[in-house]
Parts: structure tokens; C-alpha cells; sequence
């Protein structure tokens, strides 16, 4: 019909169709254009959000974590990979084969990754932890199906070595106990935020470096190698149940060494089922000094001017007070005795006589100087305040006046007595410990400086007490603890172990405190075994710190007594651990 | 008559002539919007190759990061104590006793002393970088890389 239609008719409608149609395309265009500017700003949002979720993303990074290093650079944590290997068991054409590939590689069990990949799931995971190594080996087979997810993994190089001080990260890469917990915000930086986008147009943004800081710590992992191995050796060859060996430089408050047994390997943190490994024993763990505790309460009494050091008093072989009665540990009576002798044979009759003279004022005030009852404020975490009663608490009485004395109902952490020690080593200064030596940010280095927790005793007191020890050491332990050449000053503790129902008979907490050279301290030593199977701490701890300071005395470059003093006398310094 | 044809006629060329002149013009400007596209669209997918390319790079260059971690990490292990002190016996070292160091007087010496390290004087003046560009040597440029055939990335 419309072919007939006239060419005049056709001429006369045609405008009239093209007009209708540039019209209803130009209220189209009006109404695109409209979107532009009058959407509904809820509407334009929801649609930018939607535009935006499809060609971008954004991607929230943590930040490459800081390292640790010792005080020489040695690296303690550092940052690796780990793969996460998968398969999809639809795309495997030769199941077999590719079962004994990848077990082989990955040290699995052949039938059950071949299990595995035959098995009807669309995706199987065959290891959740396969080392840098061994990933290489597995994308290399370049396997249709295997899928290798790189996983960021903290990865501790000397494996157990001041596991409990360096503390780990766990699978949420964050850090927990020790350094790793403590300083956890320096070392794991800020988390990032990276824009990721499928427009080809968008050029990627390259993150700016932003990765955490770098500690080095005060740590000498040759002295922690020795004092570990050390105390390997000794919780072995004794039986003991536990120990610690700590090592600090008297002077600063620097940690040098602090082993414990037993200990764990951060690499494998989560294979440990005992959660208290994972504390640091030597911050954390509670036990009674004993006879550790006579030269704290000799330095309090000298320090109160109440005692001199030629004092003496007459030892019945026994004393009551408060209820109880209080004996020597060889049970006998020593007669006319002065100060020093008390600290030579460790009677516990002569430290409860000083401390009923000084009265609890007296005694439980140079307590609390001496930090005992208090946390050090070392940066490490979980650090314990151990326990001490004073006049006023519920649970004091008048009894534990006489006990402390000597290192009974009184708890302490292995840190706090080196702490106290410390004072006595460093002239009465007794310093903040700490392991924190350098932050390294970037070009930025921020150093610590040493800080001073008090001055419990005077320079005078100190070096009375420490001339005590020095004869104490010399004296009472039958040369178990001389290290021919030097002076050092050191006294020995024994402590029952305290039970709810008493002291359990026929075991004991042997502890060790020294320091050398006694007249300019570089290094002091605390040792301390549990349940060893000999029961006097000179006995058993006094050999251990004898081998501790043999070597210590080269690892620190200490010449002995005589040449340390020629090389002064000469013009010449000499400095230990110059680094 | 003739005169009314002769006017139209002249109308006519007047009018040939402006149309020409406005499809010229018209054409000129096509053209000119056709370049204009062209080397908007040379730059679009130069700008896109270089951004993919600065991706890979980008990601080479993380994964070589990684790497030197996984290194630094194996250094450090194969550094650890044990290690040294088994090697170190293997060659025939031993431990050292006290008596077997000597400790020497060095004259002047003073291990106190803060370590001063020689200040290094910067050259006065930085050069100016040279610039040896030509906006014909910009054009060949562009033009190279509008005829480049597309690069095959890594991970497409």
C-alpha cells in the first residue's frame, strides 16, 4: 500500500516524521542531561558507590613489620613468607601423579593428598603452611588447579634463642608477650590504604614506604647463647624442674642475657599447649629469695645507721618472735658473729636479729626502695609485682617480720632481686632494667638513655656491702664461685619450696647473684634453678656462675684485676661491650 | 527574461561558492576534530600502557622486596649461633680461655670518645638538567607510539 503511496504525500510527511523523531530524541537527551544535575544527591550517591564498587576498590594493608635486632644487628624477627596451597580436584587430569608431586614437595602424606585430589569438593586444601621454598617448588610444577596463596609470617632466625624476651606474632600478625607485645605499635606501623582499580586509564598509585620501625635491643645474643646453653646444660645435669639466668650491665640497666627454662620456638607458637611457656619466667615467675634476701636486709640495716659493720650480736642458734621461732640452716648456734659473717655463713638467725632491731619501718620502707613488691617497669610484657606484706596489710603479721629477713614469705621475680642487687653493684644507683636500646624509623634514630629507678643505699653503704659479698663469695662457698684473677663479689640462696600446706620437705629453690669486677661492676648474674636434684644453691648455682663468668669475663673484653688496673695506671680505659 | 536567469544564475554561483567555502570549513573542522581524537586517543592508551606497565613494575618490585626479606631471613638463620659456633669448630677454632687474651695499652686512645665522622662538603650549585627536547622530536614521539603495537602484559 505504501508503495502507491504519492511522492508529494511522502514529501509532506516525511518532515512531520523526522521532526517527531529529533523531538522525542531530544527529550531524551533533555532527560539524560537532567541526570547530570537534578538527581536526588542519595541517588547520585548510591549510583557513584555502585559505579565505584565495580572499577575500584580499596584495599586495607597492614605495614610491613619492623624488625628486632640484638645490640649488634644480629636479627632475632624478621619478616618472610609462607604459602597456603589448595587444589581444585575437578581440573586435575592425572591425580597420581600429581599426588606424589606435591607431597614429595611438600613433606605430605602421599595417600592422603591423592585422598584429597580425587576427592568430590570443588576446592581441597592440602597444607595451610608451606615455607618460601617450598612454594617455589610448587608453582614451578605449574599445575593446573593448584592454587598458592603467599601469607606474611614472622619468622624468628635464631628459633628459640630469647624466645620468651623477643615474644611472637600470631596469625593476625599481631604481636603478643615480650618486645614483639610490648612495642607492638612501633613495630608494626600504620596500616595502609591502597586504591586498587580495573580502569586502565587510572594510573596505580605506589604506596609510600611506610613500614614499621626497626628495634635493636640491648640483648647480646652471644652472652643469651651462653647463658641459654648454660642453663640447658645446668636444668640437665641437675634435673631441675625450671630456671632463669639473667645478665645486666649494673651501670645502665641493660638487659645483656635473660634465658629460661623452659622455653618454646616462636616459629612454632602454635603448637604450644601450656600457655605459661609462652610468659617470660623471668618477669613473671614468683619465688621465695631465701638467703638472697640477707645482704638486701644487711644494706637496709647499714643504711639506717642503726648497724655498723663491725657490729655484733651473739647467735643462740635461734630466735622467737610473733610466734614463730626462726633457726639457722645448720641448725646450731654460732655465737659471737658480726655482720659479715651472717652474709658468709647465711644464718637466718642473724638477718631476723638485724631486721627485730631495725624494727618494720625501717626494714619494709628499705624493702620498698629496694623495689621488692613492685614491678620494675621493664619494657616487656606481663611483668609481675611479686608479693610482700607490710605493717597495715590484711595478710601481715608480725612473724613475717623475722622471715623476710631472710628470703621467706616474701615472693620476688628473678628481675626484681637483680634489680635490687644492681644498687648494690652500681653505688647505691639502682637503674631502670630495660631491653629497649636503639628505634631505628627510617632515617630517624631514637636512642634510649638510661633512667634511675632510685638510689636505695648510699655509695658509702654499697661498698661496704658489696667488700661483704666479696668475702662471702671468697668464704663460704669453698671456691665453687672464684674465677681466678678477678674480684667478685656473690651470694648464694637457698629457699624452701612453699607449698598450702607448708614447705615441701626435701626440695629447694637455688639461686646465685654476682657481679665483676666487684670494685667497677660490668656485668651482674642471677641464676636460679627449681627443684634441682642437690639442695644448697652454693652447691649447685655457685659452679654454674663460676662457668658463666669464664666466659662472660672474655665476651665482655674484662682482663682481669691486675691488667685492668696497669691498663688505668697506663693512661688506658677499659670499656666493656663497646658496640 | 534573460535578465531574471542571468540573476539567478549569478545568485546560484554566489551561493556554490559560500557552500563551498562552509564545507571547507566544515571539513576542516572534521579533520581537525579527527586529529584531535587520534591523538587524544594515542595518549589514552599511552597513559593506559604506562600505567599497567608502572602496575607490573610495581609488583616486580614488591615481590623482589619480598625476596631480599626471605634472604635477609635465611642470612640470619645461617648466621644464628649454633650454626657459627659448629662451623667455627669445624675449622679447627676453639674457644678462647682469660688467659689466652693479652689487652694492650694504645696510646692516646680514649674508647669514651665520641667518633666524629669527616664532614663531607657538598658542591656548591646544583647543575641544571639538560633538556634536549624539540617539539618535532615530542611529535615523532607521539608518533611512535600511536603506530606501537600494544606490549603483552604479564598476568593477562
Amino acid at each position: 500500500m505504501r508503495q502507491n503511496l504519492p511522492d508529494d504525500t511522502l514529501r509532506q510527511r516525511l518532515p512531520i516524521v523526522i521532526a517527531g523523531l529529533l523531538l522525542v530524541s531530544m527529550l531524551l537527551m533533555l532527560r539524560l542531561v537532567s541526570f547530570q544535575f537534578q538527581l536526588d544527591p542519595a541517588v547520585t550517591s548510591y549510583l557513584e558507590s555502585v559505579r565505584e564498587s565495580g572499577y575500584r576498590r580499596t584495599l586495607r594493608q597492614a605495614a610491613v613489620r619492623g624488625n628486632i635486632f640484638d645490640r649488634d644487628l644480629q636479627a632475632l624477627a624478621v619478616n618472610s613468607l609462607e604459602y597456603r596451597v589448595g587444589i581444585s580436584p575437578n581440573l586435575v587430569s592425572r591425580p597420581r601423579e600429581t599426588a606424589i608431586r606435591l607431597a614429595g614437595i611438600m613433606g605430605l602424606d602421599e595417600l592422603d593428598t591423592f585422598n584429597r585430589i580425587t576427592s568430590e569438593v570443588p576446592w581441597v586444601l592440602l597444607s595451610a603452611r608451606v615455607s618460601a621454598e617450598q612454594g617455589r617448588q610448587v608453582a614451578e610444577l605449574d599445575l593446573l588447579g593448584v592454587t598458592i596463596e603467599a601469607r606474611p609470617r614472622r619468622y624468628y632466625p635464631q628459633g628459640s634463642m630469647a624466645a620468651q624476651v623477643v615474644g611472637f606474632v600470631g596469625g593476625d600478625m599481631q604481636g603478643y608477650y615480650g618486645v614483639e607485645g610490648f612495642y607492638d605499635g612501633q613495630l608494626a606501623g600504620r596500616e595502609q590504604e591502597q586504591m586498587l582499580s580495573n580502569i586502565p586509564f587510572d594510573v596505580p598509585e605506589d604506596r609510600d614506604e611506610d613500614r614499621g620501625s626497626d628495634i635493636v635491643l640491648t640483648i647480646d645474643r652471644e652472652i643469651q647463647h651462653l647463658a641459654e646453653s648454660e642453663l640447658e646444660n645446668s636444668v640437665a645435669q641437675t634435673n631441675a624442674a625450671r630456671g632463669n639466668i639473667l645478665v645486666m650491665d649494673p651501670r645502665s640497666g641493660e638487659l645483656l642475657a635473660m634465658a629460661s627454662w623452659p622455653t618454646f620456638d616462636p616459629n612454632a607458637w602454635y603448637e604450644i599447649r601450656d600457655d605459661t611457656l609462652l610468659q617470660n619466667a623471668a618477669i613473671n615467675d614468683l619465688f621465695e629469695p631465701g638467703s638472697l634476701m640477707q645482704a638486701l636486709t644487711l644494706a637496709i640495716a647499714l643504711e639506717s645507721g642503726a648497724f655498723e659493720i663491725e657490729d655484733t650480736y651473739v647467735d643462740r642458734g635461734y630466735i622467737e618472735a610473733g610466734g614463730v621461732q626462726v633457726q639457722n640452716w645448720d641448725r646450731k648456734a654460732h655465737g659471737v658473729v658480726d655482720l659479715t659473717t651472717i652474709l658468709v655463713e647465711s644464718l637466718n638467725v642473724g638477718a631476723a636479729t638485724v631486721s627485730m632491731q631495725m624494727g618494720p619501718a625501717t626494714f619494709y620502707s628499705g624493702l620498698r626502695e629496694f623495689g621488692i613488691g613492685e614491678p620494675t617497669g621493664i619494657d616487656l610484657q606481663g611483668e609481675s609485682p611479686g608479693i610482700l606484706f607490710v605493717p597495715g596489710d590484711e595478710d601481715y603479721n608480725d612473724s613475717l617480720l623475722l622471715t623476710n629477713s631472710f628470703g621467706q614469705g616474701v615472693a620476688v621475680t628473678p628481675l626484681q632481686i637483680l634489680a635490687a642487687y644492681s644498687a648494690i653493684a652500681n653505688d647505691g644507683l639502682m637503674m631502670q632494667p630495660h631491653v629497649f636500646r636503639r628505634l631505628l624509623d627510617g632515617d630517624e634514630v631514637r636512642e634510649s638513655s638510661p633512667s634511675t629507678l632510685g638510689r636505695p643505699i648510699s655509695s658509702a653503704t654499697a661498698r661496704q656491702v658489696t667488700e661483704m659479698m666479696v668475702t662471702a663469695l671468697r668464704e663460704g662457698m669453698g671456691g665453687r664461685a672464684d674465677l681466678p684473677g678477678y674480684t667478685v663479689a656473690g651470694t648464694a640462696g637457698t629457699a624452701q619450696v612453699p607449698t598450702t600446706l607448708g614447705y615441701e620437705a626435701g626440695t629447694s629453690i637455688v639461686s646465685f647473684i654476682g657481679f665483676l669486677p666487684a670494685d667497677d661492676p660490668r656485668a651482674i648474674v642471677f641464676i636460679r634453678l627449681d627443684h634441682p636434684n642437690e639442695y644448697w644453691g652454693a652447691a649447685v648455682a655457685g659452679p654454674i656462675f663460676q662457668r658463666m663468668a669464664q666466659r662472660l669475663v672474655i665476651l665482655m673484653n674484662i682482663p682481669s684485676d691486675d691488667v685492668r688496673r696497669e691498663l688505668v695506671a697506663a693512661g688506658g680505659a677499659v670499656e666493656a661491650i663497646q658496640h | 527574461m534573460r535578465q531574471g536567469v542571468l540573476f539567478e544564475h549569478a545568485l546560484r554561483r554566489s551561493w556554490r561558492r559560500q557552500r563551498q567555502a562552509v564545507v571547507l570549513a566544515l571539513l576542516g573542522l572534521l579533520l581537525a576534530v579527527i586529529v584531535g581524537a587520534l591523538v587524544y586517543l594515542s595518549q589514552a592508551a599511552l597513559d593506559a600502557t604506562t600505567g599497567r606497565q608502572l602496575e607490573s613494575l610495581i609488583a616486580e618490585r614488591n615481590d623482589i622486596e619480598q625476596l631480599n626479606e626471605s634472604l635477609r631471613a635465611e642470612i640470619a638463620s645461617l648466621r644464628s649461633v649454633p650454626r657459627l659456633l659448629q662451623r667455627a669448630g669445624e675449622l679447627g677454632f676453639r674457644l678462647a680461655n682469660p688467659e689466652d687474651i693479652d689487652y694492650v695499652v694504645v696510646d692516646q686512645y680514649d674508647p669514651r670518645q665520641t667518633a666524629v665522622a669527616p664532614q663531607i662538603y657538598a658542591q656548591l650549585g646544583t647543575p641544571a638538567p639538560d633538556y634536549d627536547e624539540t617539539l618535532a622530536g615530542w611529535l615523532q614521539q607521539q608518533l611512535d607510539a600511536f603506530n606501537r603495537q600494544p606490549e603483552p602484559l604479564e598476568g593477562e
